[in-house]
C-alpha cells in the first residue's frame, strides 16, 4: 500500500506546469516578400498569437504570445500550410519547473507529452529552447534520418493511443 | 460597432496570399486558403485581318478553396468588330498534387483544368480560350523556384468547340496541345527589410501551340515586368508577339496590363 501510494505521488510529479514564451519558425518553399506576408497574416489569424517578428531575408518568423492561452504547436504548423508553404524548423522556449527527462523517454509537462531524443539525461529548470523533430516540422530528409533515434511507433505519426506525442530535442 | 471591428481587421489582415508569379501562365503554386484574389486585365491588339485595334478586357476572381486547390472564374470583353460587349467567360481549377520545398526554394506540381464559353465571331485557325473560343482545356504544370529564380513548364490538351452559331474554322481538326516555358526573377529589392518595399520581378515567358489535326504551330514570345507594392496590390506590364507560325492568327501581337488585390478571407 505504502509502495503504491508512493508511486501515485512520483506520477504525480512528473505532471507540472508548462508555459511556452515564444516560438522561432522557419518557413521553406519562398523567397519574396508578398509569399512571407501570407505567412505572417495566416499566423496571425490565430488567437493566441500575439507578436510576430518577421525577418524575410530568412523566412523566419518570431512568435510572441498572449498570457493565459494555450499554444498549439500544431496550429503554427497548419497556418503556414494554409498559406500554401511548410515549416523548415521550429524550436519552442519553455519555462520548466525542474522536470526530470531521459533519452528516448515520454515525459508529461502540463497539458502537453514530450519524447525527447538524442539527448542526456537531465532535469529542466528554468528557460529552456527545445526543437521540433516531429514530420512536418522538418525537412522530410531529416525525418528520416531521425527515425534511427527511436523504435517507438509514436515517432512515425506523434500519436500513441490517441494522445499527441512532440519528439524534440536541445 | 462588431460588424467594425470585423469589417477592420478582415481588411487589414489583406493579403494572405501564396507566390503567383508569372503573368501570362499560372505556375504550379498556390493560393493561401481561403484567400480570395481580383483582377482586372486589359489587352490591347491589332487584328491581323481587318487591322483594327482592339481592346479586351477580363475581370477574374481567383478563390484559395484549400491549400492545394484554388478556382478562378473570369468574364470576357472586348470592343471587337467596333462595338464593347461581354464575349464569354472561363472556369479554371488547379490542384497542386506534389510539392517539396526547402529553403528559398521548391519544385511543385498542379494539374489544371479549364472550360471557356465565348460568342465571339471566329476569325483565327488557333484556339484561344482566353475569350474568343468555346472549348476546354487539362494539363499539367511544374514550377522550381531556386532563390529569386523561377521556372515553370506547362502542357496542356484542349478541344474547341463552336461559337454557339460560329463554326470553329478547323472544321474536324478540333484537338490541340497547348505548352508553355516561363521563367521569372526577382531583381529588386537587393536586400529584404520590410513589407513595404516595392517588388520587381522581370519575366519572360514562351507560349506555343499545336494543331493535332495537321501539326500547324505557333510560338509566342512575352516580356513582362511586375511591380508589387505593400505586398499586396500587383501591377503587370507585358507584351507578346509571335515568333514562329504556320497557324493561321488574327489577333495575337500586343500589349497587357493587368491590376490584382487580394483578400484573406476568413470564411
Amino acid at each position: 500500500m505504502k509502495n503504491l501510494i508512493v508511486a501515485i505521488l512520483v506520477l504525480f510529479s512528473f505532471t507540472v506546469n508548462a508555459q511556452v514564451t515564444k516560438v522561432s519558425l522557419q518557413a521553406s518553399g519562398l523567397t519574396c516578400s508578398m509569399c512571407s506576408n501570407a505567412i505572417n497574416k495566416s499566423l496571425k489569424s490565430l488567437d493566441f498569437v500575439d507578436k510576430i517578428d518577421a525577418n524575410i531575408k530568412n523566412s523566419t518568423f518570431d512568435i510572441s504570445f498572449k498570457p493565459n492561452t494555450t499554444i498549439d504547436l500544431d496550429k503554427l504548423k497548419k497556418k503556414v500550410e494554409d498559406a500554401g508553404f511548410f515549416v523548415a524548423n521550429l524550436t519552442a522556449t519553455i519555462n520548466f519547473d525542474n522536470v526530470a527527462i531521459a533519452n528516448d523517454t515520454h515525459v508529461t509537462v502540463g497539458n502537453d507529452v514530450f519524447h525527447f531524443l538524442n539527448v542526456k539525461g537531465q532535469t529542466l529548470s528554468g528557460s529552456k529552447t527545445i526543437r521540433l523533430l516531429d514530420k512536418g516540422f522538418v525537412s522530410a530528409k531529416e525525418f528520416k534520418k531521425n527515425s534511427s533515434l527511436t523504435k517507438m511507433d509514436c515517432y512515425k505519426t506523434g500519436e500513441e493511443n490517441g494522445r499527441r506525442i512532440f519528439h524534440v530535442t536541445i | 460597432m462588431k460588424f467594425f471591428l470585423y469589417a477592420a481587421t478582415f481588411l487589414l489582415i489583406g493579403s494572405a496570399k501564396g507566390q503567383e508569379l508569372f503573368v501570362y501562365t499560372e505556375p504550379a503554386s498556390n493560393m493561401a486558403a481561403k484567400s480570395i484574389g481580383i483582377r482586372a486585365k486589359s489587352t490591347f491588339q491589332k487584328s491581323e485581318l481587318s487591322g483594327e485595334n482592339v481592346y479586351g478586357l477580363n475581370p477574374e476572381i481567383m478563390w484559395g478553396a484549400s491549400k492545394n486547390i484554388m478556382v478562378h472564374a473570369d468574364a470576357f470583353f472586348s470592343n471587337k468588330e467596333n462595338k464593347f460587349t461581354a464575349t464569354g467567360g472561363s472556369f479554371y481549377m488547379k490542384y497542386r498534387f506534389f510539392s517539396v520545398d526547402e529553403v528559398h526554394s521548391h519544385f511543385r506540381m498542379a494539374a489544371f483544368g479549364r472550360y471557356s464559353f465565348s460568342n465571339n465571331s471566329i476569325t483565327e485557325y488557333a484556339t484561344d480560350l482566353f475569350g474568343n473560343n468555346t472549348g476546354y482545356e487539362a494539363g499539367l504544370v511544374g514550377t522550381k523556384l531556386i532563390n529569386k529564380l523561377a521556372l515553370s513548364a506547362s502542357g496542356s490538351v484542349f478541344h474547341a468547340l463552336d461559337n454557339g452559331n460560329q463554326k470553329f474554322l478547323y472544321k474536324s481538326r478540333r484537338n490541340g496541345i497547348n505548352y508553355t516555358l516561363s521563367a521569372g526573377k526577382l531583381m529588386l529589392p537587393k536586400e529584404y527589410t520590410s513589407y513595404k518595399q516595392t517588388n520587381v520581378n522581370l519575366m519572360l515567358e514562351f507560349l506555343g501551340q499545336t494543331n493535332l489535326g495537321d501539326g500547324a504551330s505557333y510560338i509566342d514570345v512575352a516580356p513582362s515586368v511586375q511591380f508589387i507594392f505593400n505586398s499586396r496590390v500587383r501591377i503587370d506590364l507585358g507584351y507578346r508577339y509571335p515568333i514562329v507560325t504556320n497557324l493561321q492568327r488574327d489577333i495575337a501581337k500586343g500589349a497587357l496590363l493587368r491590376l490584382e488585390y487580394n483578400f484573406f478571407n476568413a470564411f
